[in-house]
């Protein structure tokens, strides 16, 4: 496969690179495609816990963008219920093939950091981020504390 | 107009005194024609060579202006309405390259030995196996292979851009196809580079008829009707949908889509049949007029009100007029929703009739020709004699699509003087056709002069409706 070596490297890579926000990445046994790893977002209402996301790469990577999705519920106006996240770097039309996951990853920290109340994919709760930060900041945290994992000690 | 050039190459040399005749006296009365039809619109029909030709011209006369490639002035082309002074302007000031990094300053690929490593499959090779478009941005040669691959199989073609992050500049058509070399994904790219070469020019229409491949040329393009030669699809040059004067382009869209939306109300209302007024016996609609006769108590009404259709006659036509409840302000809410309902449903009841009555005078043309066919056996009148009758129901046709498209016009007029003037030409109009289709179905003897007389008013009415409110 094509793709193997690539994404082989873009993996030894983030290992060696120790991103602060972006830990704990494994690959699904057997298929390089499949990656884990846990989100800690260091902004409030976010950083009272951590989030599990999914990134899985199609057979034509790089040409075609990868997938992400979170595992872990979280209280945010672009990621929905079923934990999908609207991140335009990897959107079809703006995908680029020299883009790497590590930007990717950045752009995810920096989406999950600061919301984007202009594009939701949950309006209710881009409306409530707009009007009411501080009713948005309880929701947000509680929902944290109550469905996040844990973050690690360092 | 279309084929024009074509017919008069053709008959130029031989039959030249006749043809020239005829031919000139076409032209003649389309001159005078042009200036009174509201509805008249300049355009011509391109075969795909045609099209081709236009376009190299436009191409040839940048590249040569600029001293650039004919594929890189395709491109600027592409992104400027294929306007020769603003791509010039554009290419000299850079403002054709979007989102463009480095614009110069290329890219330090990692070398490994001799070779240098690419930035997409993170792959060796050595340094002749590299590419890169005008921003320098280098990547190997199998990549951009792959690249071109996969979004042609998305329907990609002219907005490939080059593979760097943040880097927006297109990919231009001969360094495409300098790498591709299968042959049905060059004809794909081909294909759909001709379709967005297409789209993106201001003057050029694709016809919306299914399978055909002719295009339209239009200098002055407008929201008027276009007719294909080939395959008759009759469409609006602006937006390619079913022609509709003289409701503008997003009004027939708003329009459409409502009706979609509430059509399952709307036919739940006005059923298919009704009942005659005066006896109760159930009477399903069968032609085109509105003028009904009951078969039972042979009383005379009108479909649409149920009045008595005398009240109709040549009197001022009140039906097609929607009434508003001047109180309506103070009512409440619930009331304001059923008179919001009751009034789309005024107009969409009168948009289906006419829709409905459209097809049924289909039928009734195919009637038309059998009854002339049966009396030109009978030797009441030649075939000649009777042609007028077909002629009537086609312009019968004619006039009803174009009272069928005053109602969303209408629905989404202000109230005010000019609504008022607007539904007083509609009525007219529905006045004088329903007369026409009236006296078609029941044309048995060679009433001619009165018929003739009643087309001639329908059309009037229907050209002076479309020149005080088509405005396109």
């Amino acid at each position: 496969m094509a793709a193997s070596r690539r994404i082989q490297k873009e993996l030894n890579d983030i290992k060696t690179a120790g991103i602060k926000s972006f830990r704990d990445v494994t690959v699904a046994e057997g298929n390089l495609l499949s990656w884990t790893g846990v989100i800690v977002p260091e902004n409030p209402p976010f950083n009272k816990g951590a989030f599990r996301i999914e990134i899985t790469f199609p057979a034509e990577y790089p040409f075609k963008p990868p997938k992400i999705s979170f595992k872990t519920k979280i209280y945010h106006p672009n990621i929905d219920e079923k934990g999908q996240v609207c991140l335009p770097i990897i959107s079809a039309e703006n995908w680029k093939p020299a883009t790497k996951t590590e930007q990717v990853i950045q752009a995810l920290i920096q989406l999950v950091n600061d919301p984007e109340p202009d594009h939701p994919l949950r309006a209710d709760l881009a409306e409530e981020f707009t009007k009411d930060k501080r009713k948005f900041f309880k929701n947000a945290e509680d929902y944290t504390k109550k469905f996040g994992e844990k973050r690690p000690a360092d | 107009m279309s084929g024009e050039e074509d017919s008069a190459m053709y008959y130029s040399d031989d039959d030249c005194g006749y043809d020239a005749y005829y031919n000139m006296g076409d032209c003649d009365v389309e001159e005078v024609d042009v200036k009174d039809d509201p509805e008249y619109f300049a355009y011509e029909t391109l075969r795909v060579e045609q099209v081709e030709r236009l376009l190299n011209e436009s191409v040839e006369a940048l590249s040569n202006k600029l001293h650039i490639t004919p594929s890189l002035a395709k491109v600027v082309l592409l992104t400027h309405e294929w306007q020769l002074l603003p791509s010039a302007v554009a290419y000299k000031n850079n403002d054709w390259i979007q989102n463009l990094l480095n614009p110069s300053g290329g890219t330090k690929l990692e070398t490994i030995g001799s070779k240098l490593r690419c930035p997409v499959c993170f792959c060796p090779a050595p340094p002749e196996k590299f590419s890169s478009i005008a921003c320098s941005h280098m990547f190997c040669n199998e990549c951009w292979v792959s690249h071109f691959e996969v979004q042609i199989t998305q329907g990609v073609s002219t907005g490939i851009s080059c593979m760097a992050q943040d880097c927006g500049l297109l990919a231009p058509e001969d360094f495409v196809l300098s790498l591709l070399t299968k042959m049905p994904l060059r004809e794909k790219y081909q294909e759909f580079a001709f379709r967005d070469y297409v789209k993106s020019h201001p003057e050029l229409r694709f016809c919306p008829g299914p399978n055909c491949k002719l295009v339209f040329r239009s200098k002055e393009p407008k929201a008027k009707r276009t007719i294909c030669e080939q395959c008759k699809t009759t469409f609006c040059f602006k937006c390619g949908t079913e022609y509709h004067a003289p409701t503008d382009c997003s009004t027939i869209k708003k329009w459409l889509t409502k009706c979609a939306d509430d059509s399952e109300t709307a036919n739940y209302i006005s059923a298919h049949t009704k009942d005659c007024p005066r006896c109760h016996i159930c009477i399903e609609k069968n032609g085109g007029c509105n003028h009904m006769q009951c078969y039972n108590c042979k009383h005379d009404f009108c479909w649409m009100c149920l009045g008595d259709w005398k009240s109709h006659g040549s009197e001022y036509y009140e039906c097609s007029r929607y009434k508003e409840n001047p109180n309506i302000v103070n009512e409440s809410v619930l009331a304001q929703a059923r008179e919001a309902l009751k009034k789309y449903l005024h107009y969409y009841e009168r948009w289906e009739n006419h829709s409905k009555s459209l097809k049924l005078e289909a039928e009734t043309l195919e009637k038309i020709k059998s009854r002339i066919n049966a009396k030109v056996m009978n030797s009441s009148g030649t075939w000649i004699d009777w042609q007028y009758l077909v002629d009537a129901a086609g312009l019968l046709a004619k006039c009803r699509y174009t009272l069928q498209y005053t109602y969303p016009y209408a629905y989404y007029m202000e109230p005010g003087p000019r609504k008022e003037l607007f539904e007083y030409q509609q009525a007219q109009l529905e006045a004088e056709i329903e007369n026409l289709s009236w006296k078609i179905e029941r044309a048995e003897t060679t009433d001619r002069g009165d018929l003739e007389n009643q087309i001639d008013i329908a059309e009037k009415r229907r050209t002076t409706l479309l020149k005080d409110f088509l405005d396109v």
